[in-house]
């Protein structure tokens, strides 16, 4: 693996609903096996843009490249088969499948070229790839997966996009409404997808998750990109206290 | 599972030699059971795999009945191929209409489904190869035997697509779409593909249940061939029994065509009135279908008043 090949790049993305400018005019790039994170408060266009990048919804203008392959235009399941999962900040499992069969769809379908096609193939990777995610003891549950918990059902999201085997993800606040011991696993969890050979893109709150996972982090406001750079530089940067964390994060820090 | 074929198998041979010791009576009554079996289990696939709930599968039976019967006496065929066509043309014209109405969600596909079947009745109305409005008279056959076996033939095939679409990559996908098409679209399945090809096999087989009841009954009429209840009935049969479940339907059309038709030869508004109320206490108590029900022994009192109120809207 080349490590400092780029392996996806967004230039000028730009999303608009009416007069409404949730995106505007983004450009970043990735390089294989880095973490990014993508901080900004709330409304600043991160769900739009990775739901751009995804597919889920269309390009106002700019576009998006894997590997060099155009993405503009293409539905999400040709851009997951090309190797780009996600996760949904609002989770969403499939309520009355299983926990295993959760996953096994991500087997099933997911990137072109990765294997488990079928059943057999996806029951068996679904069951590692619950282990890996802490869910091992619902492998052979009977139990829909409407049954699990929050936390779970965080795990379960991401579990689903790792049986993908994606080259590049997508985690929407996979953090949000975990506990400090969860979120302390929940970090150790991506760190173990990267060394897997995943590059991820990690929108987060969580400030002590940012610093101890990113590369980079790219701050976006209003729909705009602020700043980028590394996570502890970018953090201290007066425009981005101001701007995300408010005055008085900034004030506290000083005192 | 091995016992599964095995019990199939046996099932099918009783019911291949079950003719020679039945009544003319209970024959037509089986010809009737197997036509809405299909016709659930043809309903499931969209309806209870993938989550869309058609209201225009009365229309799908109707095109392969009137395809199937047109070809036979205008367009002379044997009535294999009439049949074969019959189904491939309800299969095509569920592919067509559903690219367009599979965009839709919710009450919103079910009230555009309805639509399309009421707009094939009123162009067969209006159009001089089907009779029109006079109806179509297609030749008749004296034994009831070839209809018990095709009908038979086409139930095995519904039950057995089901089968496979419950194994298979195919039907993790479109149960994937029913719990969540924009997860399942994230996930690479490609939902519109697989919707419409859901919407085809369904509508192929409620088609070739079409083709045999036509030749069966020897006269198409629009008003009947097209009424809406046939749609409901699928969709009651199939809940009933339990939707997305491969026996469920098959189940269901058993218990129902049973209390319907057992008591209609009794009192026809009788027959009526106990159909009713069988659904109603099936939706209320066994929400899930009575093939869930008896899998999770969840048939106790406690069980059902558990149900009702974990359900209730």
């Amino acid at each position: 693996m080349m490590a400092d090949a780029v392996l996806f790049e967004a230039k000028g993305v730009t999303k608009r609903f009416g007069g409404l400018t949730a995106v505007s005019d983004v450009s970043f790039a990735l390089r294989e096996g880095e973490i990014l994170g993508l901080i900004g408060p709330n409304g600043s266009g991160k769900t739009t843009l990775v739901n751009v990048l995804t597919g889920a919804t269309g390009y106002s203008a700019g576009n998006a490249t894997l590997n060099g392959r155009a993405l503009r235009g293409l539905p999400p399941h040709r851009i997951c088969g090309l190797g780009i999962g996600r996760t949904f900040q609002v989770v969403k499992p499939f309520r009355s499948l299983t926990v295993l069969e959760n996953v096994m769809v991500g087997g099933l379908f997911g990137r072109d070229d990765g294997g488990a096609r079928d059943v057999a193939a996806a029951r068996a990777r679904a069951a590692e790839t619950l282990a890996l995610c802490g869910l091992g003891q619902h492998v052979d549950s009977l139990l829909a997966a409407d049954s699990l918990n929050v936390p779970e059902r965080k795990r379960l999201e991401l579990a689903r996009a790792l049986a993908m085997r994606p080259r590049l993800l997508f985690l929407d606040e996979v953090m949000a409404g975990l506990n400090t011991g969860e979120i302390d696993e929940a970090v150790t969890l991506i760190k173990r997808i990267r060394d897997g050979g995943v590059t991820l893109v990690v929108i987060e709150h969580v400030m002590k998750a940012i610093r101890s996972l990113c590369d980079r982090v790219v701050v976006l406001y209003n729909g705009a990109k602020l700043t980028e750079g590394p996570p502890d530089q970018v953090l201290h940067h007066p425009d981005v206290i101001s701007a995300y964390l408010g005055r008085r994060y900034k004030e506290s820090k000083h005192a | 599972m091995p016992i599964t074929i095995i019990v199939g198998a046996a099932v099918c041979v009783l019911l291949a030699a079950a003719p020679a010791l039945l009544s003319p009576f209970l024959i037509q009554f089986l010809i009737n059971f197997f036509m809405l079996a299909v016709l659930a289990e043809s309903w499931n696939i969209i309806g209870g795999f993938t989550g869309y709930a058609s209201f225009g599968n009365a229309g799908f039976f109707g095109v392969g009945a009137y395809t199937t019967g047109i070809l036979l006496t205008v367009g002379k065929l044997p009535f294999a191929l009439a049949l074969l066509a019959g189904g491939a043309v309800a299969m095509a014209f569920a592919a067509l209409i559903g690219t367009a109405v599979l965009r839709l969600k919710g009450q919103y596909f079910a009230i555009a489904t309805l639509g399309v079947t009421e707009t094939t009745r009123e162009i067969v109305y209006n159009l001089n190869i089907t009779g029109g409005g006079g109806g179509l008279s297609l030749p008749m056959v004296r034994s009831p035997l070839p209809f018990f076996y095709l009908m038979l033939a086409v139930l095995v095939a519904a039950v057995l697509i089901n089968l496979w679409i419950a194994r298979s990559r195919f039907g993790y996908g479109l149960r994937a779409i029913r719990e969540d098409e924009d997860a399942a679209a994230a996930m690479g399945i490609p939902t519109a593909r697989y919707k419409t090809l859901a919407f085809a096999l369904s509508g192929g087989l409620a088609g070739l249940a079409g083709g045999v009841f036509g030749y069966w009954i020897t006269f198409l009429d629009p008003g009947e061939v097209f009424k809406v209840s046939w749609t409901i009935r699928m969709i009651i049969m199939a809940v009933f029994g339990g939707a997305g479940t491969v026996l469920g339907p098959l189940l269901g059309s058993a218990v129902l065509v049973a209390i319907f038709e057992g008591l209609s030869t009794q009192l026809e508004t009788l027959a009526e009135l106990c159909n009713g109320l069988v659904v109603i206490a099936v939706v209320l108590f066994m929400p899930q279908g009575l093939i869930d029900a008896i899998a999770h022994r969840r048939l106790s009192p406690r069980k059902l008043l558990q149900n009702l109120r974990q359900y209730r809207i």
